[in-house]
């Protein structure tokens, strides 16, 4: 073994639909580098020992947010995850709360269903006219919502989340604070719509600040924050219908 | 990952055409590493249960007569009671500093156009609260007024 390599075993969670009743377990001898992350381990095992792994990844910079899987039982993105920090055995698994596909990819279209739910685009009352130029926002507008919008759409906040685990229609961390980002921005106009959605049944109200999500998400996003702001905003708009004219919506 | 978590958690509302293994929970969930403190804080809802019967309790004695009563206030000396009102203080103590952790952050950058006062700012009224209604109520149940 040459300097800077060492063998780590990979406990690696395999699931192939057309043989397997349940997932089951596979060990892998990986000779790793000292900076590799844990998807060039993974990727090694594809490319070099067994080309039936499946797992997904794209970026290998934590922007795509695509290789998010349970690493030593914590949801992780494996492509910012240092081998070093790890000891001889690292397991890998699909993320937890999800519909396993194959090995470790998981079932996305539900959380797609979800992030559509909450209408995370700019929604206007009125388009803006080409001739009236684009929209202006003072750098303390974008710092409202800035930080909600550095999410990348991982999931490993519904890998955490125990009332995702438990309670199937809720929208969960991720979306709610996409769709609140979108209600923060000066240019939008249909938050009251997206409060509409919030106040429904399984949204915001069923979260109980575990703040598991804000704990794993690696892009800083503190998704349970925006979650309790949505309830706060949620409220406020639903009292406002009572006294205000035309509802909360001015 | 051992244990399955709802079965439809995170599911399309349609089925695909692919076979998929069923959700499984986190592996520490629910005892195991932060997911303890989370855990412990829920669970403290059964020690609110079992103080809201012991208040039914007390204002049942008191008014069913001074003899009544005056067993209850007996009963309420014992180790057992006395005991269990300490946990119930640590668990009130653990879920108030817990909350009030939580609590600025869950505050949205303004409402209308009212910006919600710095952390720290927060922080001191939750704490300054908290220990201004205990000093209070605790005047009151040493006879202090009233």
């Amino acid at each position: 073994m040459s300097d800077g390599q060492q063998n780590k075993t990979f406990v690696v969670t395999r699931f192939d639909p057309d043989r397997d009743e349940v997932p089951r377990k596979q060990s892998y001898e990986v000779p790793v580098r000292s900076d590799w992350k844990v998807l060039d381990a993974l990727n090694f095992i594809k490319d070099e020992i067994d080309a039936t792994l499946s797992h997904r990844w794209s970026c290998r910079m934590a922007v795509c947010g695509s290789c998010g899987m349970m690493v030593n039982g914590e949801p992780r993105l494996t492509c910012k995850e240092a081998l070093a920090q790890y000891g001889d055995t690292v397991e890998v698994a699909p993320l937890a709360n999800f519909p396993v596909v194959r090995d470790l990819v998981v079932e996305a279209d539900g959380f797609m269903e979800k992030l559509t739910s909450v209408k995370p685009w700019i929604i206007r009352a009125k388009e803006r006219a080409v001739e009236e130029g684009t929209m202006r926002q003072s750098p303390a507008e974008l710092e409202e919502f800035k930080q909600f919008s550095m999410c990348i759409n991982c999931m490993l906040c519904y890998s955490a989340c125990p009332v995702v685990a438990n309670e199937p229609k809720f929208i969960g961390p991720a979306a709610i604070a996409l769709g609140h980002r979108y209600s923060l921005d000066s240019r939008d106009e249909g938050a009251a719509e997206r409060n509409a959605v919030f106040r429904g049944e399984g949204t915001v109200f069923s979260c109980s600040f575990a703040n598991e999500c804000s704990e794993v998400c690696p892009k800083n996003v503190d998704p349970a924050a925006a979650v309790n702001q949505a309830k706060l905003n949620a409220v406020i708009d639903w009292a406002a219908g009572f006294v205000l004219p035309r509802g909360g919506d001015e | 990952m051992s244990r399955s978590a709802h079965p439809r958690a995170m599911a399309a509302s349609k089925p695909g055409s692919t076979r998929t293994a069923p959700p499984q929970l986190p592996d520490r969930f629910p005892f195991g590493g932060r997911y303890l403190a989370y855990t412990l804080f829920d669970l403290t809802g059964i020690l609110y249960l079992l103080l809201g019967l012991s208040v039914l309790c007390a204002v049942w004695s008191l008014g069913s007569g001074e003899a009544v009563w005056n067993g209850a206030l007996e009963r309420h000396r014992s180790i057992f009671y006395l005991g269990f009102h300490g946990i119930a203080l640590a668990a009130l103590i653990f879920v108030g500093i817990r909350f009030f952790a939580f609590f600025p952050k869950a505050q949205p950058p303004r409402v209308g156009r009212v910006k919600p006062p710095p952390k720290p700012v927060i922080l001191a009224a939750l704490y300054g609260l908290w220990i201004g209604v205990t000093a209070c109520m605790t005047i009151v149940l040493a006879g202090g007024i009233f």
